[in-house]
């Protein structure tokens, strides 16, 4: 049922991996692979918290172990509806890391190998022999979980039909249920069990099937979840009987990976629950009372080293203090000895006041909210189960992670290099009969946020570095809007290019009055544009509410027909919550409905223009929100009156200014 | 316990407190160790980390996507050729030339958003090798010079100060090109394809930019933004040609990392030329 899983560093080494089908292990080792593409499209975008990610007919589903910085990932046709992959993934992943933590961290170990450990060499890793037992464990794990699927699904078929005699069938159930343990013997205790568990399978049903939200969240992190519904008897055991490396599982061991008998009173969080302990023994010790006063010490180092700007450092100050206070008492000599040794690992209890306390910060800097929501919750997902030095407050790790995602979500993942852009088509072979197009960038966007008069300054520039430009008045729905253009054409051709002279003939308005179609004109302006010998036509297009669909699919269409080379979206610095719901239905509107008219895929937002920056002071949160929501580069800030007042995104500015206090 | 109390603060700031032989108790024994341990580590990590910083020891991978940075990477660092996908963070390995060489490689994830990481490498690097898929070199060519654009800048920007480390190109799976001519190895195609190709992007690049007033131009307090990187010769606006590139000399190396079984014994595993360029180099 499944195609393809995966266990990988989150540095590009595959650790293990399997192919169900041969279709998934051709396209495993290609860089078109779904795996690849999750990773790049959708990790890597810091786009984490989502659910599922779909591609080619793949729906893929991960879990991270920050630990040792592992990925998990199952991949599976997206038609199929495979209710246990949430388990099987933190399954694979509490059961991987119980059975080669060694391995694991010698390798993570050398892959971070800094300068000075060189002497450490690496050891030869070979994963095929070190993992060698993985494949049976893990053919074990997914039998289990399928069958249990399918009794599940049986079961509740019949119960749905006849609810009370099921109870009472058990033989014919256990014998469904394939025999994982090697030992297993069908006494009556084992059948005891079994009814046992049926019944606790059938009780916990209800919550199930309708519950399909609590589900997610227990696969995404199961070890700092489930550690509350972990019983103390396994508990006991899994401090006893912890396995290492290439030991061969007692059965003990394979009891818990037989998914086929539930076990009583744990509900259906079993599977997350699964050897959890073994990740709790060896890092809590106690540190957690400890936390406050760590905390405190290592703030006052930073606030000397960081300066007063740290302003995350700062707005969560009052919250260290609190948890000091309250856990005022000295530690015992362990945690005095863990804290000398730098092992301290992250806990979500540990992040969500520290993860709050920067949420509302990015709010106040006018990230919209859904999107502060989002990228907190990424940075905590990154950092969960992560040990940090002795030296690395919370809030600094932290810190240091929100600025490594904000920065990622900032940096264009494609060119912003519009003269490049520009040049390459115009000097792109021709075929003999063929006659060079002009360049064409249409800007999109709501009323009022000044398309205009910032494509009159992207008109300058261009002037300024040599080309000719049209602009097309496409916007034929506002009073005004084709004289406003007149007026910056008049003042365009007069200004010089470079100094030197003016510029009369090489910008010119291109314009057909109001009411008509605004498609119809810009395909006019390409052509007249192309008879012409212009280099770049410029199509402003009426402003418009993202809710209004016959003009949304009006602004599809002049898409679609015309293909620009460009669409650049137009929204103020202003913009904060409100810049989410714009983006998303411009876009979507754009993909959905061109695609609809028949020139094949629908073509989104290319980029962005943000106005009015000079207002907004360090309140940048609208740069954030949009290339959060588009996952496209920013080219232009507009900020100010004058046909000069353009400029290009820094992204270390931007970050900065966003974690400024 | 009052003593203990103390060690928290102090042991922070300095290595000097440590009042271990005060106390007999065995735990405390340990824990007194440990901190000596940890300082003596420390300080071996400091002073060791000024003498790198100063001058530059590592070996950087940089280069697009899929290249096959992380499998150079594990090919020479652990003599694995090992599968792999994306890269989503910066590995740090050492690699072992012979017991006395030693030197750590980096490797900079080839995603556009994660890339630009590369220039906080710089100065701790010997060599920078910026690897390129030749046999998707000429689909991907405008990517592939807009990332080396932005590795010469980095390079040519660098503080007089700091030593300039030496760039390699390494046109790397050459095992995919089928050899035309005879008497031409895959090596040597690669490079020859992979130098033709990039030389004429670059070119492009440069061109546009010549006479070009980049956005921040317009302003007046703008401070420049203008990639540079791509001076030739001694005169302004000669054409791109890497041999005669301003930041000195380019090392073309042709190289592959076969997949398990496909290495024949004996034979060649397609990493030579660069292993012999480290041996002799850092
Ligand atoms: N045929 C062939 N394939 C190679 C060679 N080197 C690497 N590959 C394959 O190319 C793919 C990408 O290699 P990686 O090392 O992951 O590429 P990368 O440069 O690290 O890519 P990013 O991490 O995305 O930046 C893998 O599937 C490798 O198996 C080679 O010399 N020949
Ligand atoms: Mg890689």
């Amino acid at each position: 049922m499944l195609d393809h899983c995966s266990i990988s560093h989150k540095g590009g080494v595959v650790l293990w991996s399997r192919s169900f089908t041969p279709e998934a292990e051709q396209l495993a080792s290609t860089a078109a692979s779904p795996v690849n593409s999750l990773v790049r499209e959708a990790l890597i975008e810091g786009r984490t918290t989502e659910e599922k990610y779909e591609k080619d007919g793949y729906a893929l589903k991960w879990t991270f172990l920050n630990e040792f910085e592992l990925i998990f990932v199952v991949a599976y046709q997206r038609i199929l509806q495979l209710t246990y992959v949430d388990d099987l993934l933190s399954a694979m992943k509490n059961l991987f890391v119980q059975c080669y933590q060694p391995v694991l961290a010698a390798f993570v170990a050398s892959i971070h190998n800094v300068s000075t450990t060189l002497t450490v060499q690496a050891a030869s890793f070979d994963f095929k022999q070190s993992f060698k037992t993985w494949d049976a464990y893990f053919d074990k794990l997914l039998k289990g979980l399928e069958s249990q699927a399918a009794l599940d699904r049986k079961s509740r078929l019949r119960s749905t039909v006849r609810p009370a005699v099921v109870a009472a069938t058990p033989p014919s159930e256990s014998d469904n249920a394939p025999a994982l343990n090697p030992e297993s013997t069908t006494d009556e205790q084992q059948i005891a069990l079994n009814v046992q568990a049926l019944k606790n399978r059938l009780k916990g049903r209800g919550g199930r099937r309708g519950g399909k939200v609590g589900r997610v969240g227990s696969g995404r992190d199961s070890n700092t979840e489930s550690d509350s519904d972990v019983q103390p008897k396994r508990k006991a055991k899994a401090k006893t009987q912890r396995k290492w490396g290439d030991e061969v599982p007692t059965e003990a061991d394979m009891a818990t990976l037989d998914f086929s008998m539930d076990k009583p009173d744990s509900g259906s969080e079993n599977i997350g629950s699964v050897d959890v302990q073994s990740l709790v023994d060896q890092t809590s010790l106690g540190t957690r009372t400890n936390d406050g006063m760590y905390e405190v010490r290592d703030w006052d180092f930073s606030k000397e080293k960081d300066g007063a700007d740290d302003a995350i450092a700062n707005a969560l100050k009052p919250l260290d203090s609190k948890v000091s206070s309250s856990e005022g008492t000295l530690g015992t000599l362990g945690s005095i000895f863990a804290r000398l040794t730098g092992s301290k690992v992250l806990t979500d209890a540990d992040l969500k006041p520290v993860l709050e306390a920067m949420k509302q910060h990015l709010m106040k800097k006018n990230v919209a909210m859904e999107i502060s929501d989002k990228v907190c919750e990424g940075v905590g997902e990154s950092l969960v189960g992560k040990k940090v030095g002795s030296f690395q407050s919370i809030n600094n790790a932290v810190r240091v992670a929100l600025s490594t995602s904000l920065t990622r979500i900032l940096t264009p993942k494609t060119s912003t290099d519009l003269l490049l852009s520009i040049r390459t088509k115009l000097s792109a072979p021709l075929a003999s009969n063929q006659q060079r197009t002009p360049y064409s960038i249409a800007f999109v966007g709501v009323n009022g946020v000044g398309k205009s008069t910032n494509l009159s300054k992207v008109c300058f520039w261009l002037i300024q570095n040599g080309l000719r430009v049209l602009i097309a008045a496409c916007d034929t729905f506002r009073s005004g809007a084709v004289e406003q253009l007149r007026v910056h054409v008049r003042n365009l051709s007069m200004l010089g290019i470079n100094g030197a002279g003016d510029s009369k003939g090489r910008v010119e308005l291109f314009e057909r009055g109001y009411g008509k179609d605004a498609a119809g004109i810009a395909r006019e302006a390409i052509n007249y544009g192309r008879d012409h010998d212009f280099d770049v036509v410029l199509i402003d297009t009426a402003g418009r509410m993202q809710d209004n669909e016959p003009l949304m699919r009006a602004l599809a269409k002049l898409v679609s027909v015309n293909n620009p080379d460009r669409i650049i979206f137009v929204g103020e610095a202003l913009v904060g919550n409100e810049a989410v719901d714009q983006l998303t239905k411009f876009d979507r509107a754009l993909r959905d409905f061109s695609s609809a008219s028949g020139t094949g895929r629908g073509r989104g937002i290319d980029g962005m223009l943000i106005t009015k920056w000079d207002t907004v002071d360090d309140k940048v949160g609208a740069a954030l929100s949009m290339t959060y929501v588009t996952g496209q580069p920013i080219f232009f800030l507009g900020c100010g009156q004058t046909y000069t007042d353009l400029r290009q995104l820094r992204v270390s500015n931007v970050v900065q200014a966003i974690l400024k206090n | 316990m009052n003593a203990m109390t103390d060690i928290p603060s102090q042991g922070s700031e300095g290595p000097e407190v440590i009042p271990v032989t005060a106390m007999f108790n065995p735990q405390i024994m340990m824990a007194g160790s440990a901190l000596v341990a940890l300082l003596l580590i420390s300080f071996i990590f400091l002073l060791t980390r000024r003498r790198t910083s100063s001058k530059g020891t590592a070996l950087l991978l940089v280069g697009p996507p899929d290249a096959g940075k992380t499998s150079v990477m594990s090919q020479t660092a652990f003599g694995q050729p090992w599968q792999t996908q994306t890269s989503m963070q910066i590995n740090m390995s050492a690699v072992t030339l012979s017991p006395k060489k030693m030197f750590p490689v980096i490797d900079i994830p080839g995603h556009p958003r994660l890339r630009g990481q590369f220039t906080e490498h710089l100065p701790s690097s010997k060599a920078v090798a910026f690897v390129v898929d030749s046999s998707t070199i000429s689909r991907n060519a405008a990517a592939v010079a807009e990332h080396l654009h932005l590795v010469l800048h980095a390079l040519t920007s660098l503080p007089p100060s700091q030593h300039q480390p030496a760039l390699l190109i390494l046109a790397h799976k050459s095992d995919l090109l089928k050899a035309t001519a005879s008497s031409q190895n895959t090596h040597t195609l690669a490079i020859n394809r992979v130098k033709t190709i990039l030389e004429r992007e670059l070119e492009k690049r440069r061109a546009s930019q010549s006479g070009g007033i980049n956005i921040e131009g317009l302003g007046d307090e703008g401070e420049s933004t203008e990639l540079g990187g791509l001076q030739c010769g001694e005169k302004e606006g000669a054409s791109f040609k890497f041999d005669e590139w301003e930041g000195g000399e380019i090392i073309f190396l042709g190289t592959s990392v076969l997949q398990n079984g496909s290495a024949k014994e004996g034979s060649s595993n397609g990493l030579e030329s660069l292993q012999q360029w480290l041996q002799d180099n850092m």
